[in-house]
């Protein structure tokens, strides 16, 4: 019985870091959907998010889930200006070609200035927000959660949920996935082409705020924290499929449960070796992942 | 046109001369490694253009075959003392199995399909690295990296006591790449190249071997690449996992090569030499204002680069090079220096 709830416990932690790897996928997954474009500097936002709400945590001292409402949007706001002044211009000036290579590289090297700015700015010490949640664990039926993570697990589905409604049914939900399948059509039935485009940008780093506040609590943050997200965000990504919702929560979780459950049976790296080569074997066997379409790679 | 070729020979003797007494008059071994150390960039950069750049490829991952080259000839040459200059041929032949190797499946990836492929063969060849502290008789050393056993004075091995034959080695390696991207760039591969990268299915269509015409540019990248990275090896004289298979020294590659200007035969040359430098000048001069100001600098760089002159450095200095030899910008020349087909 002990047994058994301890197993429990490892499945449940493996789901809720998963949960949070989904969420992070969640905005990568959105930004190649709809731009095409594969955001090498993901990472590099999310440490920013990460940082910057610490800094407002340390300031403050408020509660870390309380400072999405500040953080989330001033994040949107972030990515709209990178996708209006950075990525745009290369993306229209790259507009015949079909594999905007430059983009990739434009991102990647955003990701530079933005990890090195921070170290400028923040400097390189490993900081986290410990606050009364960081040790408080919850019980379930004998099964004992980190608390910090089972709100992130909540955080993350009720985000994610509440992100693929908004996507289905909200007018401009329509207008995002218009431009995703045909960005031709979209701007010939009236749609503003290149402003989607920005708040897209837009939406998907403020889902990377949410993902930085809910690792907060019990996560390091220092200038290259970005880096072994952002990995494990394009295997979520290729695993669920490129540009689908549901397939970044549910390839986050999966990845989440092989390394919790391989974490108790084998070395951690050895755990990271297995999700590169399955991340590879998808690529080369089903390259459109669980639930991506079978045209859009 | 006797004016003109005279003018482009004079240009070659200049800046090879130039080349070959820079080390009498920079005799601090600090800044001899820095110069070398610009070259060894400038000849990655152009190691990685031969088939990304060619191809039109983008490969996040070269610093796998740079760490293959330089883990298999130092691991023969301290644990076997064999010479690491026959070393690094078994390092590149190794290097040119394991670009075969990961080709196949990767190749009929499109785009950043296969850049991320790479990506993730880079990140998990560092973690196996770290974890691997013998490989059958020969000690790799892990996470902690893998210390050069020193000779002292050995030219036979690969080790000198000066920086001087450091820079000339570099040198003559950096020399030999350019002739063969020259080479390649007009040979019937190259042309095979230039039109998979345009449009792989009409490249296909016209009877190319596509997938064929990839993996023989890539063996040739890994080729090379592996060959410096054995020099990395040889002139650090250690090996960190992370610095030789890692983002930074595949990035640095992918960088340098843009900045410079990708798929012609010098633009990698002047992005790996230029960027490089004033990287190097920014960390010594202004390193102390702040942590990570020359990353920052130089990242800025690559992304208004990016933004603004596409074609690299090379577009800039293509106008200068034309007026010097006196045709006109468009002239029939354009072929020499620059790619015609643009993107």
């Amino acid at each position: 019985m002990m047994y058994k709830m301890e197993s429990l416990s490892v499945i449940v932690n493996g789901i809720s870091m998963g949960a949070i790897y989904g969420l992070i996928a969640l905005g990568l997954t959105l930004i190649f959907g709809i731009m095409k474009i594969i955001n090498f500097a993901h990472g590099a936002l999310l440490m920013l998010s990460m940082m910057l709400s610490y800094w407002a945590w340390k300031f403050t001292g408020i509660n870390p889930y309380l400072l999405i409402v500040i953080i989330a949007p001033l994040m949107f706001v972030v990515g709209y200006v990178t996708e209006r002044f950075f990525i745009k211009p290369v993306l229209d000036a790259q507009k015949d070609v079909r594999e905007p290579i430059a983009v990739l590289l434009l991102t990647a090297a955003l990701a530079i200035v933005l990890e090195n700015l921070s170290l400028m700015v923040f400097g390189g010490d490993y900081v986290m927000a410990k606050t009364t949640v960081t040790d408080a664990t919850l019980v379930f039926g004998g099964v004992t959660l980190s608390a910090a993570r089972f709100y992130a697990l909540l955080i993350a589905v009720v985000v994610s949920g509440g992100f693929y409604l908004f996507l289905q049914y909200s007018e401009l939900g329509r207008k995002l996935r218009s431009c995703g399948q045909d960005r031709n059509t979209a701007s010939l039935m009236g749609i503003n082409v290149p402003n989607t485009y920005a708040i897209a940008f837009g939406i998907g780093t403020a889902l990377l705020a949410v993902a930085a506040i809910t690792l907060l609590p019990f996560y390091y943050v220092h200038p290259t924290v970005g880096g072994v997200f952002m990995t494990k965000a394009f295997i979520v990504v290729v695993l669920g499929g490129l540009g689908s919702v549901p397939g970044a929560l549910l390839g986050g979780i999966i990845i989440g449960l092989i390394e919790s459950i391989g974490a108790q049976y084998m070395t951690a790296t050895l755990t990271t070796v297995i999700v590169y080569a399955i991340f590879l074997l998808i690529l080369f066997i089903k390259p459109s992942g669980l639930f991506g379409s079978r045209l859009e790679w | 046109m006797d004016a003109v070729k005279t003018k482009k020979i004079g240009l070659v003797v200049l800046v090879v001369g130039l080349a070959l007494v820079i080390p009498m008059f920079v005799t601090k071994p600090y800044y001899l490694h820095v110069i070398t150390m610009c070259l060894l960039w400038a000849y990655l950069a152009s190691s990685w253009n031969l088939f990304c750049g060619f191809a039109g490829q983008l490969s996040l991952g070269h610093g796998v075959f740079a760490a293959t080259g330089a883990y298999v000839a130092v691991m023969l040459f301290n644990d076997y003392n064999l010479s690491p200059w026959i070393g690094m041929f078994i390092g590149a032949g190794a290097a040119v199995l394991l670009s075969i190797l990961i080709g196949y499946p990767t190749f009929k990836l499109r785009g950043a399909y296969y850049a991320l492929a790479t990506v993730a063969i880079g990140s998990g060849a560092v973690v196996l690295i770290e974890n691997t502290q013998t490989l059958g008789p020969f000690n790799m050393g892990g996470a902690e990296g893998l210390i050069i056993k020193l000779m002292g004075n050995a030219p036979a091995y690969f080790q000198f006591m000066t920086k001087q034959p450091y820079y000339y080695i570099a040198l003559i390696m950096l020399i030999i790449i350019v002739i063969f991207a020259f080479w390649l760039k007009n040979s019937r591969l190259g042309y095979y190249l230039s039109a998979l990268k345009e449009d792989p299915e009409a490249a296909a269509a016209l009877g190319i071997n596509v997938r064929n015409a990839k993996l023989v540019a890539a063996a040739y990248s890994a080729f090379f690449t592996a060959i410096g990275g054995v020099f990395y090896a040889m002139l650090i004289r250690y090996l960190e996992p992370h610095a030789i298979a890692g983002p930074l020294m595949s990035n640095e590659m992918v960088f340098l090569a843009v900045v410079g200007g990708t798929g012609t035969v010098l633009g990698p040359v002047l992005g790996g030499i230029t960027l490089h430098a004033i990287s190097e000048v920014i960390q010594f001069y202004f390193g102390h204002l702040a942590q990570g100001l020359h990353l920052f600098i130089y990242g800025l760089i690559v992304v208004f680069m990016i933004m603004f002159k596409p074609q690299g450095i090379i577009e800039i200095l293509q106008k200068y090079y034309n007026r010097f030899l006196g045709i006109s910008d468009r002239g029939e020349e354009d072929n020499d220096v620059k790619s015609t087909s643009g993107s």
